[in-house]
């Protein structure tokens, strides 16, 4: 129910942090009523954190800036109030749910908030089993958090400030590093509390959760772009992306047809491109080659089983050919990472074995392996350590003992090639985005045929995704093999050639993409949803991978 | 992995008042100093395995086996060779390593059953109870609960650095400390960033509302540890007068 009252009254806020000298906040000004779920939306830098942190205080109690303008949660001014006085009153969850958890019992994470703010001690078995079930973690009293999933620590940190019953939460991108899986818990976890009636702030990269809201907020360069209705924002294909944000699927099949009013839901899109004859004719797709390019790395009867005797893989066979562009998918847990650490040997295998061009990788010393196989992590600050970028990426090739000219030349090359110019930059106050292509170069720098990327993509935001994967086309168009781990539908669409699907450590699929995103009944096992526009192809009978392709086959049929 | 040895059990250890746990804890650690014949220590040692049976924490120690087997054998013949001359076994020397790796068997085995039947959290609330400051008691919940989170993320960083060809063990001692270094700025950065949020997310849960801080845990004292309480005071001033007597020195003890 949206109610009159707002629960979030923001007036000409302005913010910039000490020591900057550009404001993060500028001029901002909107309301989120009551009971609504408002999702925030731009790119990094934008000021969407910023704006979270002003609405709890946390700025700028723990990050000093010289705020301007005012902020009234539920009518009341919260100038000068300090963040654990607001804890009644507005909740906030953050990406990183590590380290929103302090407790080694999920009971005692629930009571934590409420000894904190005094709650009666007797009301407090009442509020844990409340804030329990809305989460749905119900029956998970007395567990160490640390044996539970990502999702699952993630809907406890959130049961923690829902026992202290703020009628107002935001969220910072709360299910950036979570699975489908995982996301899709959170997601519905919203659903359920926005039904309640708390009101919602959402901070979020993926367009399609802004779809449901019932406001959306556009930021560009600390200002408000946007804000409106969902529906309105994301038809203007052109504004969303010129905030830094990926247009719908659906919006930017319309806008290349030429139709206004672009419905935000698939069924919906198809039953209208139906209804204008607008429908898809696929051309006859070329014959693959009948011989496959030549092996690279094989793997034979894989399994690997953990010191703690946990079963992470069981009789994985493939062969891996030079040149190919790969996804590896499953949910996690699934065995990907497990898979991708034993092609460069990370992981020794407990059964089975790799071979790299027919040479046991178990029996190649590190440095010929790092020459030939690279490992990208999934986060780029568990390797940056040097004080410059240059240093950064020279580091790979010195551990290999080359000379002096020999690591110069391919620092050269590597930064070059990830397009990243400030050599003497400091790595640790560079960007997400450009941390992570850093991290790509300095691997890029032992000059790898082959490179496994984990999760290139997550917490990044859609320019800094687009550039990465432009990164990783033009490196697989030089002729490299690229092996990249991912839960995002449209990365995998738009730029893999192959499937590997994992599950439960198990090979489920393998093979190439357009019949592994036709395969329904294969996507609801794996709890992978093909991108929107493949959906929306599959509705019309066609399974297209990118928009440009289904805009291209409507435009046949006309 | 959890750090924990907690074991969920419905065992009347674990019903016990935290702060006696502390005491029963405090009175076998007494009672194992006092002492040096290994025949007086192994009364203690075999009242620690049947409590841990007691409580169903075997397992943990089965987890352990392999601290308990080092220290244990590593004890034994460290004192048998170095206790009187070097690298010489004498045969009192055997027999103060034993009693010492039959106590710091006890030590561990002792610790292990606190663990296993308190929780953390217990652990600080009993503390609390004894005066110790709530901060203190909470820093110990909040390293019992960062470790695991700490050594996840080390290992990360070794396994990155590895896939940029670093190898530890080649080189001299400098070289090899200086490898070092690439492992130690990402961990302690991300440690430091995650601890920036997690003051943050502290805030955001009430720590500082300003409001008078309550308490969940209840424990009540009962007539268990009355009992409990009674026993291992007795079992401590046993061992007390065993040491006054002179009857717990070994004959051959200098």
């Amino acid at each position: 129910m949206i109610g009159a009252v707002s629960a979030v009254t923001v007036r000409d806020l302005g913010c910039t942090y000490a020591g900057a000298t550009r404001p993060a906040l500028d001029g901002v000004t909107c309301d989120v009523p009551a009971g609504a779920l408002a999702v925030v939306m731009g790119a990094t830098g934008a000021g969407k954190s910023t704006l979270a942190r002003c609405l709890t205080r946390l700025v700028p109690c723990f990050l000093p800036a010289d705020l301007r303008g005012e902020v009234r949660l539920l009518g009341q001014s919260i100038e000068g109030a300090r963040v654990g006085a607001l804890a009644g009153t507005i909740g906030m969850v953050f990406q990183d749910f590590e380290a929103q958890l302090f407790s080694t019992d999920v009971t005692q994470e629930i009571v934590f908030g409420l000894e904190h703010t005094g709650v009666a001690p007797g009301l407090m078995p009442e509020r844990v089993a409340r804030a329990l079930a809305a989460v749905g973690l119900a029956g998970f009293e007395g567990r160490d958090p640390t044996t539970l999933s990502g999702g699952e620590k993630q809907r406890l940190a959130i049961a923690g400030l829902l026992a202290l019953r703020p009628p107002i939460m935001v969220l910072d991108e709360p299910t950036t590093d979570l699975d489908p899986t995982g996301r899709a818990e959170v997601f519905d976890v919203l659903g359920r509390l926005r039904a309640d009636g708390l009101s919602l702030v959402l901070i979020e990269h993926d367009t399609a959760a802004a779809a449901g809201a019932d406001l959306l907020l556009l930021l560009r360069d600390g200002r408000i772009v946007a804000n409106g209705p969902p529906a309105a924002l994301l038809a203007d294909v052109e504004g969303c992306l010129a905030a830094g944000v990926r247009p719908l699927d659906v919006c930017r099949v319309f806008a290349a047809l030429g139709l206004a009013e672009p419905p935000l839901d698939v069924a919906t899109a198809a039953e209208r491109l139906r209804a204008r004859g607008l429908l898809p004719v696929v051309p006859d797709e070329p014959a693959p080659p009948s011989a496959g390019p030549a092996v690279i790395i094989e793997i034979r009867g894989l399994g690997h089983c953990y010191p703690d005797g946990r079963r992470a893989l069981a009789d994985v066979s493939l062969a891996i050919g030079r040149g190919e562009f790969i996804a590896l998918v499953g949910p996690n847990g699934s065995g990907k990472t497990t898979l991708a650490k034993h092609l460069n040997g990370l992981l020794a295998p407990t059964e089975g074995r790799v071979t790299l061009e027919g040479r046991d990788v178990a029996g190649l010393p590190l440095e010929t392996l790092a020459q030939r196989v690279g490992y990208v992590f999934q986060d780029p600050d568990h390797q940056l350590f040097a004080a410059t970028v240059a240093e950064e990426v020279a580091f790979g090739p010195r551990n290999l003992g080359l000379p002096a000219a020999e690591v110069e030349a391919r620092v050269l090359e590597a930064l070059a090639a990830v397009e990243l110019h400030e050599h003497d930059a400091d790595p640790f106050l560079l960007d997400k985005g450009a941390r992570q292509r850093l991290a790509v170069a300095t691997i890029l720098a032992l000059r790898p045929d082959v490179l496994v990327l984990d999760e290139p993509t997550t917490g990044l935001d859609f320019r800094e995704q687009e550039r990465m994967l432009a990164l990783l086309d033009r490196l697989h168009a030089a002729g490299r093999t690229i092996i990249i781990i991912t839960h995002t539908p449209w990365v995998i669409a738009e730029h893999a050639r192959r499937v590997v699907l994992l599950q439960g450590g198990r090979l489920r699929y393998d093979g190439p993409l357009r019949p592994f995103l036709a395969d329904e009944r294969l996507a609801a096992e794996a709890a992978f949803r093909p991108p929107e526009v493949t959906r929306l192809g599959r509705l019309l009978g066609c399974t297209p991978l990118s928009v440009a392709e289904l805009v291209a086959w409507i435009g046949r049929g006309a | 992995m959890p750090l924990t040895l907690y074991v969920a059990a419905p065992s009347a250890l674990h019903r016990l008042h935290p702060v006696t746990k502390l005491g029963l804890l405090a009175a076998f650690v007494v009672a194992a100093f006092m002492v040096d014949r290994p025949l007086l220590l192994v009364p203690l040692a075999a009242a620690i395995v049947v409590l841990l049976a007691v409580a169903g924490a075997l397992s943990n120690v089965r987890r352990l086996r392999v601290m308990f087997l080092l220290v244990f054998s590593f004890t034994l013949v460290v004192w048998t060779f170095f206790y009187q001359s070097m690298l010489v076994p004498t045969y009192a020397g055997f027999l103060y390593g034993l009693s010492t790796a039959i106590r710091l068997a006890t030590f561990l085995a002792t610790g292990i059953l606190f663990l296993s039947t308190t929780r953390v959290e217990e652990v600080a609330y009993g503390l609390g109870r004894l005066g110790l400051p709530y901060t203190i008691g909470f820093t110990l919940t909040l390293s019992f609960r960062l470790v695991p989170v700490f050594f996840d993320a080390a290992l990360s960083v070794v396994q990155a650095q590895r896939c940029r060809g670093l190898e530890f063990g080649r080189g001299g001692l400098v070289a090899r400390l200086r490898r070092f270094v690439p492992i130690i700025v990402p961990v302690l950065i991300g440690a430091l960033r995650r601890a920036d949020r997690m003051a943050m997310a502290l805030e955001l849960r009430g720590f500082n509302s300003g409001r008078p801080r309550t308490t969940y845990l209840r424990a009540r004292a009962g007539r268990a540890d009355v009992l409990a309480g009674t026993l291992a005071a007795a079992t401590a001033a046993t061992y007390v007068v065993l040491w006054a007597a002179g009857i717990g020195t070994l004959a051959a003890h200098p």
